[in-house]
């Protein structure tokens, strides 16, 4: 395998974590968040910083995964306090604020980010090999839940929380759960990203990427694990097999989106879910 | 003094936020969608203000062709982006504005050149006036002038006519509106006309100011709008103009003060999360049209 | 297998297959007699960092064209190929993976900015290949190994420059800053104000601005308050001419000083008449009698419909040095071509002449200041002093 295939498989197995704790949040429990960004950042500090402290690998995951779920239980009690519409440009709010603060900290490094990492140690396939074990036990944990009581009190508060409440259904209490799991997932995809590059700075987990990454969910299919994971791989893949148009990189990517969504809104779960009905129509 | 001018600067970049805001916050109120192409709207607004501008040596011209030409833009969005995807969860059709977002910046890129475009002939941006001490520069007295009338129009048009009044009541009750033989299809459209000139005003002054059109220009107002319209209680207009003015002087401030730990950009936000925290339901109280 | 170069080896390859049996031969001995050299490129061609990109594209260019119109070096052609990195970091490591692995490239000049530069450094140090940073700023970019060099001034050297010019040239001795919020803005002006005590030079104040912020009506009226004698700000023009602009639209009249990006004459149209008698340092001396300078400038106009500006002289110096190494070390194996450029001595850069490199393979050459006069850039003295400004060694 060559260099260039390993630095992209890490990376889509970098995303898939992120889209699928993205899709705990977001698709399972509907808590729209699109500051997921942040907590991915989050991750990546902790792990960056932990690595230049000590440089144990294993020290810097749990750093990863304690400090992405941190914050995202802060901002969970926030979204227990505002409306659901409100949510997202909060979440956007926290994004911003994250970027807006790291980059002023002298002992982040500023705008000059973190650099020197230390390696893993593991050369890059044995780190490709790592990312793409997390991501596996990632897309496991997504179904197990989806199956699990929990999933189902997830989707019962995201899809109506005064019935969940009829079924003795706590909601903050799910959503605290959600936005938990699915920020130390993103954290962990932090760690392994400051592994990955081996320097950092504030601008790799700027809001747009947020937004990509509820993309991907998106084209995934809302709530579908496997959607999403295929969704994450297309979105990674898509500007590298667009390399040709070179110029208009983004002009084709931002059209491909919008035609993607415009023509399979539902995700391609649901165009998934079509096509199979269809063919088992008599 | 300085604080007069601090307050000054605050006030018109209020008055920028509030124009460009206004659409953002009706089209929401409407359809509850993020309309986050509107920065794309305000954008093509400052491009065709200057390309207008340029070409006839009038830069009342370049508005009057950036009034005219937005509104379309804006209602063909609508019709051909969000009218499908209104069936589906809400971060459906934004995604989508996402997409339109990405695609239009990187659009404006290559037709206008990375290098972005100015005015031949601007002698607003390098104009001031002197008030006993506070500096105040042409364009900023044109940026409140302009605010001040397109919202004094805006009152008057969605209180003294048939069309206006319909409008205001699709927005917050739209049953009853309905049921008063107001068509809703019809307000939509008005709506993203009168959102997309209002931000293509800004756009326009926004480009006299800088003095440069480059293809980021819409970028971060328009994620700082989006912050302004939850402060504002989303979908009210009222709330919307006041809180615009105030993180414009927050914004101002804060520059100054609070710059050597937190981002500008991430002023706004603070703002925004505090607020939230303390008031979750925005400036304008309980109404959740 | 795609790229942006003109030449078609998947054609070539396809070719070959088709004849194989009987031209295995004959390609075997012809083909490395006819292989050109490749020179990767990384350039931010798309997204927020399109505008220096596009003019290092075009500049890399024109420095191959004009390289293989004189013949090559060592009878072969320079073949330029071309990756979109977006200015990103992972962009920079997927393509240069690519560079590497797929396109077999031993050589690069890497076009675009230090999130770029830092992330592929590391790579291709490791895999033996030569990097030139045309403009990359960040220190990390050179302490990735001996096969990283860099073609521009580091931030802290430029800003310490800046306070010499300052401090001693223009003999002001109060300031008030203003920093881009990037690496190249900080670093720049972290050098400044290292600097600034030696030569007396107070700062009243310190104020920053975000890339994105072209509006700047509260550090404007603070810098008004201060009332200084001059003001150095860092920024790219298309931040810096905002800045000026409403600098002087709010009647402040002292010298501004403006860093090294200020370098387009988009400045000029942007900043318009405000743009007069601001100083740039680190610039380049348009007017030099130079007949190589002279001919690209035109012929960059032409090409790109605006006047070049450094991010594109700075390229075109960066290709035409790798060629250079090439042709020193006559061969185009990278561990030569690495010692032939650590040992460049005098080369003849569009923006001067280039002393050669230190030992970290930091650029040691003098600093050019221009002034904005009737629009135009006019040279206002070059900074010799280069033990004011040196690079950091090992």
């Amino acid at each position: 395998m060559s260099a260039y295939e390993i630095s992209i498989i890490s990376i889509i197995g970098i995303n898939v974590i992120l889209a699928v704790s993205l899709n705990m949040i977001s698709g399972f429990c509907g808590q729209i968040s699109l500051g997921h960004g942040a907590f991915f950042g989050a991750g990546a500090y902790a792990a960056a910083l932990t690595m230049v402290g000590c440089g144990s690998v294993p020290l810097a995951i749990v750093a990863a995964l304690i400090t992405g779920s941190i914050l995202g239980v802060i901002v969970g009690f926030a979204s227990l306090r505002v409306r659901t519409d409100f949510l997202a440009v909060t979440t956007i709010g926290v994004n911003f604020l994250f970027v807006g603060f790291v980059r002023k900290q002298a002992w982040l490094g500023g705008e000059m980010g973190i650099s020197g990492i230390p390696a893993t140690g593991l050369g890059a396939a044995g780190n490709m090999t790592m990312i793409l074990l997390f991501a596996a036990a990632t897309i496991a944990l997504s179904l197990y839940i989806s199956r699990s009581w929990m999933g189902f009190a997830f989707r019962a508060v995201g899809q109506d929380e005064g019935a969940a409440a009829t079924l003795g259904i706590n909601s903050g209490a799910y959503k605290l759960a959600a936005f938990g799991i699915g920020t130390a997932l993103a954290g962990l995809a932090g760690g392994l990203y400051a592994f990955f590059t081996q320097f950092i700075t504030a601008d790799a987990f700027d809001f747009i990427f947020s937004v990509m990454l509820m993309a991907m969910v998106v084209i995934g299919g809302i709530g579908s694990t496997w959607g999403v994971v295929v969704a994450a791989a297309g979105l990674t893949l898509l500007p590298e097999a667009i390399r040709f148009v070179n110029d208009y990189r983004l002009l084709v990517f931002g059209g491909l989106l919008v035609l993607v969504i415009r023509l399979a809104p539902g995700g391609l779960a649901a165009m998934f879910q079509n096509v199979f009905l269809r063919t088992r129509k008599p | 003094m300085y604080y007069i001018d601090l307050a000054v600067t605050g006030i018109s970049f209020g008055c920028m936020y509030a124009m460009m805001s206004v659409g953002l916050t009706l089209v929401y109120g409407l359809l509850r969608i993020l309309h986050v192409a509107h920065a794309a709207v305000f954008a093509l607004g400052a491009y065709v203000t200057v390309l207008v501008a340029n070409a006839t040596g009038s830069i009342g011209l370049g508005f009057l062709a950036a009034i005219i030409v937005t509104p379309l833009f804006g209602m063909a969005i609508y019709r051909l982006l969000y009218e499908p995807l209104l069936k589906y969860r809400p971060d459906v059709p934004m995604i989508a504005s996402v997409g339109l977002l990405v695609l239009m910046q990187d659009a404006f890129r290559i037709v206008f050149g990375e290098q972005g475009i100015t005015f031949h002939s601007n002698n607003l941006a390098f104009a001031t006036y002197n008030f006993s001490g506070v500096t105040v520069s042409a364009v900023q007295i044109a940026i409140v002038v302009a605010a001040a009338v397109v919202f004094t129009g805006l009152h008057l048009f969605t209180t003294r006519t048939r069309i206006g009044i319909g409008w205001r009541a699709t927005v917050s009750k739209p049953q009853i509106a309905a049921s008063f033989g107001i068509d809703p299809i019809k307000v939509r459209y008005l709506n993203f006309a009168v959102g997309s000139a209002l931000a293509a005003i800004a756009g326009g002054l926004v480009a006299l100011m800088n003095n440069l059109v480059d293809p980021g220009i819409g970028f971060v107002v328009s994620y700082k709008a989006l912050a302004i319209i939850v402060l504002g209680g989303l979908g009210s207009v009222r709330g919307t103009l006041i809180a615009s003015l105030v993180l414009g002087l927050v914004e101002s401030y804060g520059t100054i003060f609070i710059g050597a730990w937190l981002d500008r950009d991430a002023i706004a936000f603070l703002a925004l999360i505090v607020l939230l925290m303390i008031r979750p339901q925005g400036f304008t109280g309980a109404r959740t049209a | 297998m795609l790229k942006q170069s003109s030449r078609t080896p998947a054609l070539k390859s396809r070719l070959s297959l088709g004849f194989a049996s009987m031209l295995m031969l004959g390609i075997a001995t012809v083909m490395p007699a006819h292989a050109d050299i490749k020179i990767g490129f990384q350039v931010p061609l798309t997204g927020p960092s399109a505008t220096d990109g596009k003019s290092a594209q075009i500049a890399a260019t024109m420095a191959v064209e004009d390289i293989n119109a004189a013949g090559g070096v060592l009878g072969q052609k320079i073949e330029l190929v071309t990756y979109d990195d977006q200015a990103k970091s992972d962009q920079a490591i997927f393509t240069a993976n690519k560079l590497i692995g797929e396109d077999g490239v031993k050589l690069v000049v890497n076009g675009s900015y230090s999130a770029s530069g830092r992330a592929a450094a590391p790579v291709f140090q490791q895999a033996g290949v030569v990097m030139i940073s045309a403009y990359g700023v960040h220190p990390d970019i050179t302490r990735a190994g001996d096969d990283m060099f860099r073609l521009v001034h580091l931030g802290p050297p430029q800003g310490a420059a800046t306070a010499l010019y300052v401090g001693k040239t223009l003999g002001i001795k109060k300031v008030s800053t203003i920093t881009m919020d990037n690496d190249y803005g900080q670093a720049t002006m972290d050098g400044f104000l290292e600097a600034s005590g030696k030569y007396g030079i107070e700062v009243l104040n310190k104020y920053s601005y975000s890339l994105k912020d072209r509006q700047f009506g509260s550090i404007v009226a603070s810098v008004k308050r201060d009332n200084p004698d001059a003001i150095y700000a860092t920024g790219y023009f298309f931040t810096g001419g905002p800045l000026v602009a409403q600098l002087r639209a709010a009647g402040i009249t002292v010298p501004i000083i403006g860093s090294q990006a200020f370098d387009s004459e988009k400045f000029v149209e942007i900043a318009g008449p405000a743009a007069e008698g601001t100083y740039i340092i680190d610039s380049f001396d348009r007017d030099r009698k130079d007949e190589t300078l002279q001919k690209f400038f035109a012929e960059f106009k032409n090409r790109a419909g605006y006047s070049p500006e450094g991010v594109a002289a700075v390229t075109y110096s960066a290709v035409r040095l790798m060629a250079d190494g090439i042709k020193r070390a006559n061969s185009a194996d990278p561990a030569k071509v690495r010692d032939a450029l650590a040992a460049t001595k005098d080369f003849p850069m569009l923006e001067g002449n280039l002393n050669g490199f230190n030992s970290l393979h930091e650029i040691v050459m003098p600093i050019s200041v221009n002034v904005i006069k009737d629009g135009k850039f006019t040279s206002a003295g070059v900074i010799t002093d280069l033990a004011a400004f040196a690079p950091p060694e090992k």
